[in-house]
């Protein structure tokens, strides 16, 4: 069982660096559940 | 951070309590990523949104920091990830985020 098992993941990724959709792919078979993923942008 | 998004980490720390959230960043500079860690844990420094004096205590983690990183599928990181990696400054970014971690974070992983 991993760390993350039974979690709710809150994603903030960010466009120049992570965004939340990579995480999302990532993390979508760690046992947690994803409850949003954002991406946010510096401009 | 967005105020809509400080609304939504507060949202959802109150529906399923502190200890079974874990808010993951993908900031792509240290300085960010303290801020964004710093506001999910002790409120938003900036005084501007709904986490304002707001101390949740949510265990916060760069997407790079090993504990993250080992729980992500190998072939799902390489083809999202792996040039970010390469790009960004992956130590720094995680030490920074553990740093504000290990201030403010009631729980973690």
């Amino acid at each position: 069982m991993g760390k993350l098992t039974g979690k709710k993941l809150l994603l903030l990724g960010e466009r120049d660096g992570v965004p939340g959709p990579a995480m999302e792919a990532c993390l979508k078979a760690s046992g947690a559940s994803i409850e949003f993923s954002v991406t946010e942008c510096f401009v | 951070m967005d105020l809509q998004n400080q609304q939504r980490i507060k949202d959802a720390a109150e529906k399923f309590g502190a200890e079974n959230v874990v808010v993951i960043l993908g900031s792509s500079d240290a300085e960010g990523a303290e801020i964004y860690a710093e506001t999910v844990s002790n409120g938003d420094p900036t005084y501007a949104g709904p986490l304002a004096g707001v101390s949740l205590g949510l265990p916060v983690y760069h997407i790079f920091d090993g504990d993250i990183r080992n729980e992500c599928d190998p072939a799902a990181w390489e083809e999202q990830i792996s040039m970010m990696e390469m790009v960004l400054d992956p130590d720094a970014l995680a030490a920074a985020v553990k740093g504000i971690r290990d201030q403010f974070s009631k729980h973690s992983v």
